[in-house]
C-alpha cells in the first residue's frame, strides 16, 4: 500500500558516541528515505540502520521518511537532509535542480543496472512490438522508468511511434495500471496483450503464470536506484559514509541491506551511467 | 536425496518492491504479496468459519490482531478505528454470539463498504497521489473478494478489472520533482467507479444473505443462482509453508555410500512421492502439501503454520477439520511434527507409537490423514524404500553406540553420568533406561510420564513413543505438542515434575550431554553461488525423472502419469528461483516435454512417449552447466 501520513516522520538513531575517536562534535549526518509500500516497516529499518551507520561513520545519524522524491529533493536542498535514496530519474532531475551528486548505486543480480520490457502472453500469437498496433497495453506508471519510458521507447526505435505523445495513435489503450504488479498482472490475466516493466516483474507472477509469458522486446541498460548527496556535504563525510555503505557488501554485514530497500549491494555511482536517463528525461519532456 | 520446495519471490527494485503469488497447485510454494489487515481478517474469516467446529477464539483474534507474519503492526478492527466511518458493530456483535451466518453477512459487507469508502475518498482527493493511494487500497480490499468472484463470474471479474486499470490511469500522475504531472480525469473515474460499486452493491451489500454451507466470497447473486463454482482452495494470511531457512541437511544412506540415486529406481521414485502433493487430496493437493512440506529434507519444518491447525509453528492437527473432513475428530489435538531421521530405528510410530509398520502407517496419512486415493503397493513400497534411507546427522562427538568421543564437552560427560544415574524418583530408573544410548537413544516403547493432561477422567491416554535424542538439536521444540522450547527446558521440566533435586550445574551439565548427543556435523545445506536452491531443486527433479528409464520399458501408466504430473509442475515453478534467470526457457522447454511425455503415455503412444523422454534427457545435458 501506499504512504498516506503526509507529515515528515523522523527517527534519531541514539548511539553512544562519546568513546568514538572520529567523532566530530558538530558534526552530524540526515538521511531522506522515500517511502515504499509499508511506511511503519520502513520506520523500524531506518532506526536499525541509522544506528549502525552512526557507529561506523562517528557522528550521529538520523534519518527520516519524506512523503515523495520532491520532498527529499527539498530537503536536501535546504539542509534539511544530506543524503537520500532515490530513483534514477529523480536523480537526474534533481542534479539539474540543486546539483546533486551520485555516490552509491544499487546492484541487483550482480549488476547496477536492469532493464525494461515488453510482455506477453506466449498463447497471444503476439511476436514483435509491431503486433501490438491497435492492441491495449498496460505500462506501471507515467513516470517509471522500466515501467514506462524505457519500454516505450523501444516502439520509437522500431519505428512504431514518432515519440511518447504518439503512442495513444499506435496502441488500441495504453493504461497505466499504478504498479509492475499491477501491469504484470493485468497482461497475465488477459485484459490488455503486453505490460511494460522492468526485467524482474514476471517474478512478481505466480510460478504458474511466470511459465506462461514471455517477452518480445527489452530496453538497453538502466541504471539502478542511487543514494545521493546535497551539494556541499562535507567531502569526509560523504567518503566515510560510503565507505560505511560499501561495507554491507561484506557478507557480514549484508543482512542489514534489508533494511535498505533490499539490494544485493552497493557499488560507486559511475554519473556517466546514467546518461541514458537523462536523455529519456528530456524526450519525455521532464527535464525542459 | 534433497529436496527443496521454496519459491520465494522476494524482488525488490528500488521502491518499486514487491511480489505476489497465489498458492500453486504443485510442490513449491510462492510467497504471497502482504494482505490489507481488513482484506486478511476477512479472508480468515472464510476460512476459520468453515471449519467443524468454528475456533471462535481465533475467528476473534482474526480481526482484533494483526495476522501472523503481517507486515502491520495493527489489526484490522483498530485500524478501522483509526481511518474509517465504517460501522463494525455489527461484526464484532456477530462474532460474540458465534452467529456464523451473521459474522459472514457483516464481514461482507464490511468490506464491500471499505472499498466503497476508499473509492468516494479517490474520487474526492485533491491530488493524484492521494487518489492512487486511495484506489490502490481499495484494490487491495477487492482482493478480499477477487479470486472467488473471477472463478464465479469471469466475465464480470474482466469488467471489473478493466474498470481498475481505468480508475488508475484517470487518477492522473503527481509527476516527478513537478515535471510530468496530469490531471486527473474525474469523469473517467466517476465511471470505472461506478462499474466496481455497482457490482458490489448487487453482489456483496445485499439487503441479506442467502445462508450458506460453505462461506466463500462467491457473489450473492451467482450464489443464488445455484450454478456449481469450482474454487481453488487456498491457505489464509498468516499461514507459512515455506521451508525451514537454514535447509536442514539430508542424510541418505545410499548417498554415503556413493551409490547414485538414478541407480535405485525404485528408492527415487519414493523420493518423488515423498515430494508430491499428487498422492494427497485435496485441499492438500491443490495447495502442494506433500510429505516433505512438514518433514523438510527428513527433518521437520519448524515455521509450518496453518491457522486453525497449528497452535504453534511446527505443529499441525492432521486430524481437524481442514484437511480430510471424514477423519476429522473435532478434537482441537495439533501434535508438534516429528523429525523422520534414523526412521528404520524408530518404530513404532505416531508420537504414541499407535503402528508398528512403516508401511500402515504412510498409508495412514496419505488415505486418512491427508484424503488421498488409496496407494498402490509400489507407492507405498517406494515411500517406505525412500524413507528408511533416512539417516541420523553424522556426529563426531559420538559413536555408533552412543559413547562420548574425544571431541565431545567436559560438561557433556558430566551430564552423562547423571543420565545415566538411577533416580529413586523415576522408580529407580535413569534417562538411560528408555533412551538407551546403545539403541539410538530409544526403547521403542511408549510411557506416560506425565506430560499430557488425560482426555477425561480415568482416561490413560498420555503414553507416548519414547523419542530418539540422536540429532535432536535441531528440531525444537520438543515434547509431542512442543510445548517446550528448548532442551534446557526438557531437563528442567523432569526435575520439577519429578522432583530429581538437580543443582543448577547438574542441570545445565545434563543440557550439554543431550546438546551433545542430539548434535550433528553440518546440520544444514550449505548453498554457494553454483550449489543454488534451484539446483538442488534441478538435481532432485532430473532424479525423479530418471525414474522413467524404468516405468516406460514397463509401460506402468499409473505410475509415470504421478510422476510427470508431479515433476513437469515442479519445475516449471522452480525455474523462477533460477539464480541464472536466462536459462529459464530451457526449465520450461523440459517441463513441456515431460508434460508431453504424460500426454503420449495417456494417449498409449508408447513410441511419443520415449522420443519425448529422450528430448528430455538431451536437453537436460545440454543446458546442465547453466543451471543454478
Amino acid at each position: 500500500m501506499k504512504i498516506r501520513r503526509r507529515d515528515f516522520l523522523s527517527l534519531v538513531a541514539a548511539c553512544a558516541l562519546a568513546s568514538t575517536p572520529a567523532l566530530a562534535q558538530d558534526q552530524s549526518l540526515k538521511l531522506a528515505f522515500i517511502p515504499q509500500e509499508n511506511p511503519d516497516k520502513l520506520l523500524g529499518d531506518i532506526e536499525v540502520i541509522t544506528a549502525w551507520l552512526s557507529g561506523e561513520i562517528g557522528v550521529p545519524v538520523e534519518g527520516f521518511v519524506t512523503f515523495d522524491h520532491a520532498a527529499a529533493v527539498e530537503a536536501l536542498r535546504n539542509g534539511d537532509a544530506d543524503i537520500s535514496f532515490m530513483g534514477g530519474l529523480p536523480f537526474v532531475l534533481a542534479e539539474k535542480e540543486i546539483g546533486a551528486v551520485p555516490l552509491l548505486s544499487e546492484v541487483y543480480r550482480g549488476a547496477p543496472t536492469y532493464t525494461g520490457r515488453v510482455f506477453v502472453r506466449k498463447d497471444s500469437g503476439i511476436e514483435t512490438l509491431a503486433d501490438l498496433k491497435d492492441r491495449d497495453i498496460a505500462f506501471a506508471d507515467p513516470i517509471s522508468e522500466s515501467g514506462y519510458m524505457f519500454p516505450l521507447a523501444e516502439f520509437e526505435k522500431a519505428g512504431l511511434i514518432t515519440g511518447p505523445d504518439a503512442a495513444e495513435d499506435f496502441f488500441g489503450r495504453v493504461f497505466f495500471a499504478g504498479g509492475y504488479q499491477q501491469a504484470m498482472q493485468a497482461m497475465a490475466a488477459g485484459l490488455v496483450d503486453a505490460a511494460g516493466a522492468s526485467q524482474y516483474a514476471d517474478l512478481l507472477l505466480t510460478p504458474e503464470q511466470q511459465a506462461e509469458i514471455t517477452w518480445i522486446a527489452e530496453s538497453p541498460a538502466i541504471p539502478s536506484h542511487v543514494v545521493i548527496a546535497r551539494p556541499g556535504l562535507d567531502a569526509g563525510l560523504s567518503e566515510r559514509f560510503t565507505a560505511a555503505m560499501l561495507k554491507l557488501n561484506q557478507p557480514k554485514h549484508q543482512a542489514k541491506l534489508a533494511y535498505l530497500y533490499g539490494p544485493d549491494g552497493y557499488v560507486r555511482a559511475d554519473s556517466a551511467a546514467y546518461d541514458g536517463v537523462r536523455a529519456m528525461a528530456h524526450s519525455f519532456g521532464l527535464a525542459n | 536425496m534433497k529436496r527443496l520446495r521454496q519459491l520465494q519471490i522476494i524482488l525488490s527494485f528500488g521502491f518499486a518492491l514487491v511480489l505476489l503469488a497465489g498458492q500453486a497447485a504443485h510442490a513449491t510454494a510462492a510467497k504471497e504479496a502482504p494482505w490489507l489487515p481488513e482484506a486478511a481478517a476477512y479472508r480468515l474469516t472464510l476460512f476459520l468459519g468453515n471449519l467443524a467446529p468454528v475456533p471462535w477464539e481465533a475467528l476473534q483474534d482474526a480481526w482484533e490482531n494483526p495476522y501472523r507474519g503481517s507486515q502491520f503492526p495493527k489489526g484490522a478492527l483498530a485500524r478501522l478505528e483509526d481511518g474509517s466511518a465504517v460501522d463494525t458493530s455489527a461484526l464484532e456483535q456477530a462474532i460474540a454470539t458465534e452467529d456464523r451466518a451473521a459474522v459472514y453477512a457483516a464481514a461482507t459487507r464490511l468490506i464491500a463498504a471499505r472499498i466503497n469508502e476508499e473509492l468516494d475518498r479517490a474520487l474526492a482527493a485533491e491530488t493524484s497521489a492521494g487518489a492512487q493511494a486511495a484506489v490502490a487500497e481499495a484494490q487491495e480490499l477487492y482482493r478480499a473478494f477477487g479470486d472467488h468472484l473471477k472463478a464465479a463470474d469471469p466475465g464480470a471479474a474482466r469488467e471489473i478489472g478493466r474498470a481498475w486499470l481505468e480508475l488508475t490511469s484517470a487518477t492522473g500522475s503527481a509527476g516527478v520533482l513537478g515535471a510530468g504531472t496530469q490531471d486527473a480525469d474525474r469523469d473517467a473515474m466517476t465511471a470505472a467507479r461506478a462499474v466496481i460499486s455497482d457490482y458490489l452493491t448487487a453482489n456483496y451489500l445485499p439487503d441479506s444473505f442467502v445462508p450458506r454451507a460453505k462461506l466463500t466470497a462467491i457473489p450473492e447473486t451467482v450464489h443464488l443462482s445455484g450454478a456449481d463454482v469450482a474454487l481453488r482452495p487456498t491457505l489464509p494470511p498468516g499461514s507459512d509453508i515455506f521451508d525451514q531457512d537454514p535447509l536442514p541437511r539430508l542424510v541418505l544412506k545410499f548417498e554415503e555410500q556413493g551409490i547414485d540415486e538414478k541407480d535405485l529406481p525404485l528408492i527415487a521414485y519414493g523420493d518423488m512421492l515423498f515430494d508430491s502433493a499428487q498422492i494427497f487430496g485435496s485441499p492438500a493437493s491443490d495447495l502442494g502439501i506433500a510429505c516433505s512440506t512438514c518433514h523438510n529434507r527428513s527433518d521437520i519444518n519448524n515455521r509450518l503454520f496453518i491457522p486453525g491447525a497449528s497452535h504453534q509453528p511446527g505443529a499441525i492437527d492432521v486430524d481437524g477439520a481442514f484437511f480430510n473432513p471424514i477423519f476429522n475428530d473435532r478434537r482441537d489435538d495439533a501434535i508438534d511434527t516429528p523429525s523422520l531421521r534414523g526412521l528404520r530405528f524408530t518404530g513404532p510410530y505416531g508420537r504414541d507409537g499407535r503402528f508398528g509398520s512403516l508401511h500402515d502407517f504412510t498409508r495412514n496419512v496419505i488415505v486418512n490423514e491427508f484424503g488421498g486415493a488409496e496407494p498402490t503397493p509400489f507407492m507405498l513400497d517406494a515411500l517406505v524404500a525412500y524413507m528408511q534411507e533416512f539417516d541420523f546427522l553424522p556426529n563426531s562427538m559420538l559413536t555408533a553406540q552412543g559413547e562420548l568421543t574425544d571431541k565431545a564437552p567436559e560438561a557433556a560427560f558430566r551430564g552423562e553420568e547423571i543420565f545415566n544415574r538411577p533416580f529413586a524418583q523415576m522408580d529407580g530408573k535413569s534417562c538411560a533406561s528408555c533412551h538407551i544410548p546403545s539403541a539410538n537413544f530409544l526403547d521403542r516403547k511408549a510411557h506416560d510420564i506425565g506430560s499430557a493432561a488425560p482426555a477425561y477422567d480415568g482416561a490413560r491416554t498420555g503414553a507416548f513413543d519414547t523419542p530418539t535424542l540422536l540429532s535432536i538439536a535441531y528440531n525444537a521444540p520438543y515434547f509431542h505438542d512442543g510445548s517446550l522450547p528448548t532442551l534446557a527446558s526438557v531437563v528442567d521440566w523432569f526435575d520439577s515434575t519429578k522432583g530429581l533435586g538437580l543443582t543448577d550445574a547438574e542441570r545445565a551439565d545434563l543440557t550439554a550431554y543431550l546438546e551433545t548427543v542430539g548434535a550433528g556435523d553440518d546440520p544444514f545445506e550449505a548453498f554457494d553461488e553454483r550449489n543454488t536452491p534451484f539446483r538442488l531443486a534441478f538435481d532432485e527433479l532430473t532424479t525423479f525423472a530418471s525414474t522413467l528409464d524404468t516405468l516406460l520399458p514397463a509401460r506402468d501408466s499409473h505410475h509415470i502419469l504421478i510422476l510427470t504430473d508431479t515433476v513437469a509442475a515442479d519445475l516449471a515453478a522452480d525455474a523462477s528461483t533460477m539464480s541464472n534467470l536466462a536459462e529459464r526457457p530451457g526449465i520450461y522447454r523440459m517441463a513441456e516435454l515431460l508434460d508431453q511425455v504424460g500426454e503420449a503415455v495417456r494417449a498409449e503412444d508408447w513410441q511419443a512417449a520415449n522420443t519425448h523422454w529422450a528430448d528430455f534427457k538431451a536437453t537436460a545435458t545440454e543446458i546442465d552447466e547453466r543451471v543454478y
